[in-house]
């Protein structure tokens, strides 16, 4: 497994990227533009789900708006990943903050366009709000979870 | 020039020599865990803001009308903005030396004010006429404009404060 990421590592492009002194900073910067998108397309259905927010509209209503910007924002944050993951490769092999990050992106992924995406958009009173609240208690947490492992890895590993 | 930033300097130079400065400063674990702070408080603050931009822009959250994108975000847009405050506040002083000689920190600075003044233009000029173009599918320019700046204004202080470390005009 660990040659697979010195590997990538070793990749011209990889390369290329840390003999840089800006790109990697610049698109650093950028997942952070895309966080921001994704975590307003999030809340908007979180707060809505816990009873905040837009409580004028179906909670559907409000998901279906809030859509496009979240798989945006989901696309944006992977686009702006890629590149930083292969040029650290070998770094995020041996970092438990990298995986732990991983390991809750698959879930909060796994999560939100499954159990979320269904009650979010069922018909108004098939899921109690109380069922509401849970859903977006564990959107908040798993998605907060990967910004938290992901800003510790810049600091510990 | 050099004489008029003399007090900032003194007063950053003041800080940085105060015991609680240091003691933060030479915290590995609390200096790093105000940053994971200020990261979520980020994502509260301009996740709302931007939100509300898309709509000012009339390219998303189409379906609510303004008024209410803006009123049942404030709280959470507020809540944001203090938090975002006092962590940030926190890391500078920490370490306000790295701070005081960083061009790109004021840069976040100064862009951070701009920002505030367009909200403040977009509350007493445009939303004035709110009533008329609320649930329009095509806001006004004044409001689109608004809209753009905001998202402009906001993405430049996110992308300074992650690029302060990386000061390359030393």
């Amino acid at each position: 497994m660990e040659s697979y990421f010195e590997a990538i590592a070793a990749w011209g492009i990889s390369r290329a990227i840390n003999e840089s002194a800006w790109i990697f900073p610049v698109i650093q910067a950028f997942h952070l533009v895309a966080l921001a998108v994704l975590a307003g397309a999030l809340l908007m259905v979180d707060l809505r789900l816990l009873g905040r927010g837009f409580t004028q509209q179906p909670v559907a209503t409000v998901a279906r708006d809030a859509r496009p910007w979240l798989i945006g924002g989901i696309i944006g944050m992977v686009l702006t990943g890629i590149p930083q993951f292969i040029s650290l490769a070998t770094k995020e092999y041996n970092s438990e903050f990298f995986r732990n990050k991983m390991l809750f992106f698959l879930a909060a992924l796994i999560f939100t366009f499954t159990v979320r995406r269904m009650v979010a958009f069922a018909p108004e009173g098939r899921f109690g709000p109380t069922v509401g609240k849970l859903v977006a208690i564990i959107s908040i947490v798993l998605w907060s979870g990967i910004a938290i492992e992901a800003r510790l890895i810049g600091l510990f590993s | 020039m050099a004489e008029l930033l003399t007090p900032l300097h003194d007063l950053f130079f003041y800080v940085s020599e105060l015991e609680n400065s240091i003691a933060l400063r030479e915290s590995q674990y609390v200096w790093a865990w105000l940053l994971v702070a200020h990261i979520i408080s980020m994502c509260l603050f301009a996740g709302t803001i931007i939100m509300m931009d898309l709509r000012l822009l009339g390219v998303g959250i189409m379906q609510t009308p303004f008024s209410q994108v803006q009123r049942r975000l404030f709280p959470w847009q507020v809540a944001g903005m203090v938090f975002s405050a006092i962590t940030g506040a926190a890391i500078v002083f920490a370490d306000p030396m790295k701070y005081y000689a960083n061009i790109i920190f004021w840069t976040k600075m100064v862009t951070m004010g701009l920002a505030g003044l367009n909200a403040l233009a977009f509350h007493y000029i445009t939303e004035y006429t709110v009533v008329d173009w609320d649930a329009r599918v095509v806001p006004p320019f004044g409001a689109k404009l608004a809209g753009a700046l905001s998202i402009v204004m906001w993405a430049n202080v996110i992308v300074a404060g992650r690029l302060i470390p990386y000061n390359w005009f030393q």
